[in-house]
């Protein structure tokens, strides 16, 4: 007889590894399968000579250092019981963001940590710029506050506008616009624009098309609530999170590939593993991405057509490259201060998002320098750096073959390393010990990522993370299967990956417990 | 309760028109999009590399076979229907299954073929007689023309990177340790790799070379390869020969002079034992030094640290995978994996050295011996209790979760 469980968790990514420890915790019988040997998706490292590299985390936004820890994702960890089994670290400053552009319109801003010490070194770079910084700083706690009410709303119907409309009167007005709409309504001069955009590189979307809420809230949650590093790399959080969840009766395989998910009328109660076992199940948590689930994993006449056309109608995000580099000389030896660098070829978000669509035109890179936030993270006298860009669009990386991957791929690091080394002086060539790099075809390797994008579907336009939430309600669905992971409606990010498994966990117990009652 | 400024955009009731318009808009988008599927995700060329790249399993068949004394051949591998392998970079290896009687083993050889092979199908390996080998002996005994070989797509780091690595390497070969080189100055011959090699191939007598004429035939046409043979069981030694064994004055007699050279070490241990009192005399940065770990038995009783009075030893190995519990026996001076791969357990390991952590496995209790120098896993699972079993030996009953 097939096994039966109350739910199966499909993917021990980061959605995956929160839904199944919520249930777990809360008594449901759970399995959790995984293709590969190891937990955590892109919440991973890996180890070359004496060094181990951070596989995908830049800086973690919802543990809150400045608010005592208390931000939306420690709230969640400290439930769950893990938050205590990781060793954070807090950074200590925001980013360096500066452009390399030929004409005379470059900058090179150097940005805190912390409300106050981010409008004082505005005003520095910019004197009298003080008024409108605190402007800027009061519209974000503005949208701050509505987005902690909204999402305490469990139910959203579009009748309760009205009342929000009272209390977070910008916050609803501003729901549909843009971050540059509303810079360009603020009258926010262009030295300000710039050492405000910084992170846009964090969603992938020009700030022309990024919804103003979705970034403002981002922003706030780095440079108000404080961001972390966990001292093992995120890997320390992904076995955090499967250590907790066998510790509460979860079951846990690795090397488990699940073939298909078996639904039937249009109601999920199972999977069919590769190796043709079928094991049964009440509650179905996806950590793949929709586009494999229905392309793949469901068989075609079960999916609802509203959620094809759903799906069809988002385009694919940012698709990943990365370089780790491990340096045989201290940070100190190399001039090496920030943490995280922000290097962009223009500071016109969009003109460099439509650059961001060739190997040859593009020149963004956010890097960071590990040991800035954790001076231990490497033996002593080395460096640890990270250094990742992005390509959007779909066309790229279309001329790749395996015989000239390697090329390539090395062709785009070597720019990366140039532009690194003449953006901010600092030279790493003649030190690299250890080098890894990772492509798109990397990420579509390791975790099937469509065209090996890293952000999943992108959040720009009227697929903003309002948008979806707006509409996450709407269209039939395959009942009793629910997604997790950075391709939801609370687009990409680590923070918000977390987030939408707990969200999908909490949506089954919910469920389940409506269930009873009818029952 | 804090005042805010209201910020306009267009004007006040225009903004909160636009936000209201903001459902309709996006389900009237949905619904006139396409319900067609949007096809396999292989679509994509990045998938269809990524998948060509890495399939999950290789199903290969011995081609050919060359024999270069009774202990020592070479397999010629392709995949079926002769389409393209997996593409590698010169100085990885090629894992193989082995089902030998109840035992289901892998063993991982170096590529000795240049990658530019794998594109008309072809993999080129080495195998040597090992004394008391449970695998080479098996192969060299019963690999037949034709013989099916289910093996795992190329990996490993011993490779040439020109962002990392100097222009020239000066590369220290010692027995089978061969054939990571060979595949290094095919594909420099071939214009696959790009650098100088100057390689110094150690062997007792002139006998135990292989590839000689072909290592001959590419230093003479192509002006980046050169090979110096040294013989240490030789008395008398010819032109293009040096005595002795590979130390840091031949290193220094072949390395150029006033620019930078990395050192590539692939050899038996007792080869890295004596270049590890001769490599720091080079005075050369560590990054320079690259050496391919060793995938061989240990020796537990020379390894420091290690309690000799449990040697004879045989420990209890309780084995969960998937939910399932089976015992078996483990030998004290067995690695874990060897006492699974005995059991017939298949396990996902690939380069048995601790490096690629493809065996990573949870250790539920019990005491573990893990040699110096091989324990290459992550600080997190340290925390947490992970092992690679292919380096760690049991000092006392074990239960291990395996998947």
């Amino acid at each position: 007889m097939a096994k039966k469980y109350d739910a199966i968790v499909i993917g021990a990514g980061n959605g995956g590894l929160t839904s199944a420890t919520r249930l777990a915790l809360n008594g449901k019988k759970t399995l959790l399968l995984e293709k590969h040997n190891l937990p955590g998706g892109f919440a991973t490292s890996f180890v070359r000579g004496r060094f181990e590299f951070e596989a995908s985390l830049h800086e973690l936004c919802g543990i809150g250092p400045l608010i005592n820890d208390n931000g939306s994702l420690a709230k969640i960890f400290k439930e769950l019981g893990i938050y205590d089994r990781v060793e954070w670290i807090s950074l200590p400053d925001a980013f360096r963001t500066m452009t390399l552009g030929d004409g005379d319109e470059n900058f090179d801003y150097d940005m805190p940590i912390g409300k106050e010490n981010f409008i004082a070194r505005c005003e520095e770079y910019v004197p009298g710029s003080r008024a409108v910084c605190e402007e800027i700083f009061d519209l974000i706690e503005q949208i701050n506050d509505g987005v902690n009410f909204l999402s305490s709303i469990t139910d959203f119907k579009p009748g309760m506008i009205k009342d929000i409309f009272e209390k977070y009167t910008n916050f609803i007005n501003l729901a549909g616009y843009s971050v540059n709409q509303v810079f360009d309504a603020m009258n926010v001069p262009k030295p300000i624009r710039d050492m405000f955009s910084g992170y846009w590189c964090y969603l992938g979307v020009n700030l022309d098309e990024m919804n103003a809420i979705h970034y403002f809230t981002m922003f706030h949650s780095y440079i108000c609530e404080g961001a972390t590093i966990p001292k093992k790399r995120s890997h320390g959080i992904s076995c955090a999170l499967l250590d907790r969840f066998t510790e509460l009766g979860g079951e846990a395989w690795m090397n488990t590939k699940v073939e298909k998910i078996l639904v039937k009328d249009k109601k999920a109660y199972g999977v069919k593993l590769e190796s043709g076992e079928e094991i049964l199940a009440d509650y179905i948590v996806c950590n793949a991405s929709p586009y494999n689930a229905f392309n793949k994993l469901i068989d075609r006449k079960e999916v609802p057509e509203y959620q094809l056309k759903n799906y069809n109608a988002k385009k694919l995000a940012a698709k990943g490259f990365a370089v780790f580099v491990g340096l045989n000389k201290s940070p100190e030896e190399l001039g090496m201060n920030n943490h995280t660098y922000f290097i962009y070829d223009t500071a016109d978000t969009k003109l460099q998002s439509d650059m961001c669509h060739s190997r040859e035109t593009n020149g963004v890179q956010a890097t960071v320098n590990l040991n800035a936030g954790d001076p231990d993270c490497s033996p002593e006298g080395t460096t640890v750096l990270y250094m990742t860009s992005l390509f959007l669009g779909d066309d790229a990386w279309n001329d790749v073959t395996p015989a000239n991957y390697m090329k390539l791929k090395r062709e785009f690091a070597d720019k990366m390393i140039e532009n690194f080394e003449r953006g901010t002086g600092i030279q790493i060539r003649d030190s690299i010990e250890e080098i890894e790099i990772a492509a798109p075809v990397t990420y579509a390797h390791y975790t099937e990522a469509p065209n090996g994008t890293i952000y999943g579907y992108d959040a720009s336009g009227t697929n903003s993370i309002v948008h979806r939430l707006m509409t996450s309600a709407m269209g039939e669905k395959i009942k009793n299967l629910y997604f997790a992971g950075g391709y939801t409606e609370q687009c990409i990010g680590f923070s918000p990956s977390y987030t939408t498994g707990n969200a999908a966990a909490q949506q089954i117990l919910n469920d389940a417990a409506k269930e009873e009652a009818n029952a | 309760m804090k005042l805010h400024k209201t910020i306009i955009v267009k004007s006040k009731s225009a903004d909160f028109l636009n936000t209201v318009s903001m459902i309709p808009k996006r389900i009237s988008e949905i619904r006139a999009t396409s319900a067609d599927p949007i096809t396999a995700p292989d679509r994509f060329q990045v998938n269809a590399v990524a998948k060509a790249l890495h399939p999950q399993k290789l199903s290969l068949r011995v081609r050919r076979i060359e024999e270069h004394s009774a202990d020592v051949k070479s397999y010629y591998l392709t995949w079926e229907n002769n389409v393209p392998t997996p593409y590698f970079r010169a100085g990885q290896y090629l894992t193989v299954q082995l089902k030998v009687g109840p035992s289901l083993l892998t063993r991982p050889y170096s590529l000795a073929s240049s990658p530019s092979s794998a594109l008309h199908g072809e993999y080129h390996i080495m195998v040597k007689r090992v004394p008391d080998g449970f695998a080479s002996g098996y192969i060299l005994d019963n690999w037949k023309v034709g013989e099916r070989v289910t093996a795992f797509a190329p990996e490993g780091n011993f490779v040439y990177e020109p962002l990392r690595d100097a222009k020239t390497v000066v590369g220290l070969a010692g027995g089978s340790g061969i054939t990571p080189f060979l595949s290094f100055a095919r594909a420099i011959a071939d214009g696959t790799e790009d650098f100088s090699l100057i390689l110094l191939y150690g062997a007792r007598t002139k006998d135990e070379i292989v590839f000689k004429a072909e290592l001959d035939r590419i230093a003479k046409t192509c002006d980046k390869v050169k090979v110096v043979y040294v013989l240490s069981d030789a008395k008398n030694v010819g032109a293009g020969y040096e005595k002795g064994f590979i130390g840091a004055d031949l290193i220094k007699k072949y390395a150029p002079e006033n620019e930078p050279y990395s050192v590539f070490v692939c050899g038996p241990g007792a080869m890295y034992r004596f270049l590890g009192q001769e490599l720091p005399k080079l005075g050369i940065a560590d990054k320079y030094i690259r050496m391919e770990m060793s995938a061989g038995a240990r020796k537990l009783a020379d390894e420091p640290g290690y309690p000799t009075e449990l040697l004879d030893k045989t420990f209890r190995l309780t084995v969960i995978d998937r939910g399932e519990t089976t015992q078996i026996e483990c030998k004290a001076e067995d690695s874990i994996l060897c006492a699974l791969e005995k059991a017939g357990i298949a396990v996902p390991a690939r380069c048995r050295s601790g490096e690629c952590g493809f065996c990573r496995s949870k250790l539920v209790c019990g005491e573990i011996f893990i040699p110096q120098g091989v324990d290459k896993r992550r600080m997190a699972d340290v925390e947490f209790g992970y092992i690679h079993p292919c380096c760690t030996y049991p000092l006392s009953d074990i239960t291990l979760k395996i998947n």
